[in-house]
């Protein structure tokens, strides 16, 4: 009995993994799922960690993509001796935040066209600028657009970051900035073999303001008037309790 | 490993994550800031807003947060000040109403002037060169000022001049005599003086002391006794009109960020008023003018300098 339990179990374990790999499936988990940005928040560095059917020579890229919006790139010019933005450009459909991570050069991977038709990399994202607009050079600000963003840390090419063992189980670390942005960021990993997409598994990080912090900020947004007669109210306290106070020092 | 532990806490506890300016910042500093500012506030008896907006500039802080939290924090050192002033009988109740009026339709202008600049993309350099402007005029002009009378008093001539000129200004209509001020003056001239500083109190960041003062004494010829307070009780209304324009306009008072600012600002006024026989007043004020112009030489070579990048972004949120 015991004999055929254990017969059982080993048949059921295969077909298990068998099953998980037939389908060339890739699983991954995430360390932290909710990042809450705190009074204490100083950025977050998230594992990201999973396991593939892979052989020798197979690839996996990740790519977190955080919410998409509108973001503004300004250019200065010299007007009068002083340094004065003078022209601006709206980029929609911008990711507010963007990491691309791979286990060896992208380039290795994908040859530039697979690339571009599978949008990675930061000159194949799908951004527009807002219809109506109308610049010369516009490489140039679109060059703009990526050179600060990288600057700002909010996006970031990671190669050589995602380690592979044993071609069977892969890890990550992904780093959220101190000024990252709120909102649903989606972890993509994608499992290349000789520059084909063999499996893919999509996972979430929300990204959210919690505690006093939060607290602040929504009574600031929707009960702004309120909010500025009590940091009047607070300050007027302070200064006349300083002054109960030192009086009596 | 355990001491490194208990280093990292309390390193990271002295990170405070400011909710409107979105960033992390070093609350010590922040305090420490609130603190020197306060001791000269103390000392001189002029606010320090405008240089602690710079400096909060200088440390990273977004210009329109920086601007709207001074404000924010500058209603407490003003508060504390008029409550002593007024103890000792140096405010004019009357012409600080005037003048608050003025101030309160000013800064109303300012706030929305500073959402307008905001939208165009031009409010970061309105705020930096009004700064430059501002800071060298006044720098210069308490520098050469204290010097003066520095080398003065060395030679040992104290002079005296009049209670106060009379001038032009004097002789527009609806006259209303301020009796604690011995005035009898335009009720046009305080409300113009009240809206101009409220424009660029709310466009600066500052209780405006700076301007309003030397306006007060040379313009309106106050006694300087009653001066400072009457000052500071017409700043408390103009800076309280910012706060809540800002915040209700613009979403830019960061609380944490201001609270942190007063209670530095309010240790620093009690130290350093109570210090201020130590130091000769115009010895003081030849420091203050130093500081000043250089702060404001260094927003200058922020302006002129060729930018490391022409371009920059702004994320919307």
């Amino acid at each position: 009995m015991k004999f055929f339990f254990h017969i059982n179990l080993f048949f059921l374990l295969s077909i298990q993994t068998s099953n998980t790999f037939a389908q060339n499936q890739i699983v991954a988990d995430l360390s932290q799922e909710n990042v809450k940005i705190s009074t204490d928040f100083q950025g977050a560095k998230i594992l990201l960690f999973g396991a593939y059917d892979g052989k020798k020579g197979d690839d996996i890229i990740v790519i977190v993509t955080g919410p998409k919006g509108l973001v503004t790139v300004q250019k200065k010019e010299k007007i009068l001796g002083v340094w004065v933005n003078t022209r601006k450009v709206n980029y929609i459909n911008t990711p507010k935040y963007l990491s691309i991570s791979s286990n060896r050069r992208i380039d290795d991977i994908l040859n530039k066209k697979t690339q571009k038709i599978s949008e990675i990399g930061l000159n194949n994202l799908n951004i527009r600028m807002q219809p109506g607009i109308k610049v010369e050079n516009e490489k140039q600000w679109r060059q703009a657009l990526t050179r600060n963003m990288l600057k700002s840390n909010l996006w970031s090419i990671n190669e050589n970051s995602v380690s592979l063992n044993k071609d069977s189980l892969f890890r990550s670390f992904l780093g959220l900035p101190s000024n990252v942005i709120t909102g649903q960021f989606e972890v993509k990993i994608l499992h290349y073999r000789n520059s084909k997409l063999v499996s893919q598994q999509i996972n979430s990080i929300n990204v959210s303001k919690s505690g006093i912090s939060a607290e602040i900020y929504d009574i600031a947004q929707n009960y702004s008037t309120l909010y500025g007669i009590f940091a009047v109210l607070l300050a007027v306290l302070v200064g006349w309790g300083s002054n109960l106070i030192f009086r009596k020092v | 490993m355990y001491y490194h532990n208990l280093r990292n806490n309390i390193e990271n506890f002295m990170y405070i994550y400011l909710p409107i300016a979105e960033q992390p910042i070093h609350s010590l500093a922040i305090l420490g800031i609130g603190a020197f500012l306060g001791l000269i506030m103390g000392l001189v008896g002029v606010g320090g807003g405008f240089l602690l907006t710079p400096l909060m500039m200088f440390l990273g802080i977004p210009p329109p947060v920086a601007v709207a939290s001074v404000a924010n924090q500058l209603v407490a050192p003003s508060v504390s000040g008029v409550l002593s002033h007024w103890k000792r009988s140096n405010v004019d109740f009357k012409m600080g109403t005037v003048l608050l009026l003025g101030g309160i339709v000013g800064s109303s202008i300012g706030v929305i002037l500073f959402n307008f600049l905001g939208k165009v993309g031009q409010l970061d350099f309105v705020i930096k060169s009004s700064y430059v402007i501002f800071l060298t005029l006044i720098g210069s002009l308490m520098f050469s000022e204290s010097l003066r009378l520095i080398l003065r008093t060395r030679k040992g001539k104290v002079t005296r001049g009049k209670l106060h000129q009379h001038n032009w200004l004097h002789g527009l209509p609806f006259k209303i005599r301020f009796r604690k001020s011995k005035l009898y003056i335009s009720v046009l001239l305080p409300i113009l003086i009240g809206v101009i500083v409220g424009i660029l109190a709310a466009l600066m960041g500052i209780g405006g002391g700076f301007i309003i003062v030397p306006a007060m004494i040379y313009l309106l010829g106050m006694p300087t006794s009653l001066v400072v307070g009457t000052s500071l009780f017409q700043i408390i209304f103009v800076a309280a009109n910012t706060t809540i324009l800002q915040a209700s306009q613009n979403h830019t008072v960061d609380i944490v960020l201001a609270t942190i600012l007063l209670l530095g600002s309010v240790i620093g006024v009690q130290l350093g008023s109570r210090f201020t026989n130590i130091l000769k007043g115009e010895y003081l004020r030849l420091i203050l003018s130093s500081i000043i112009i250089l702060v404001s030489l260094m927003l200058l070579i922020d302006l002129i300098t060729v930018p490391s990048d022409l371009f920059s972004v702004i994320i919307s949120r």
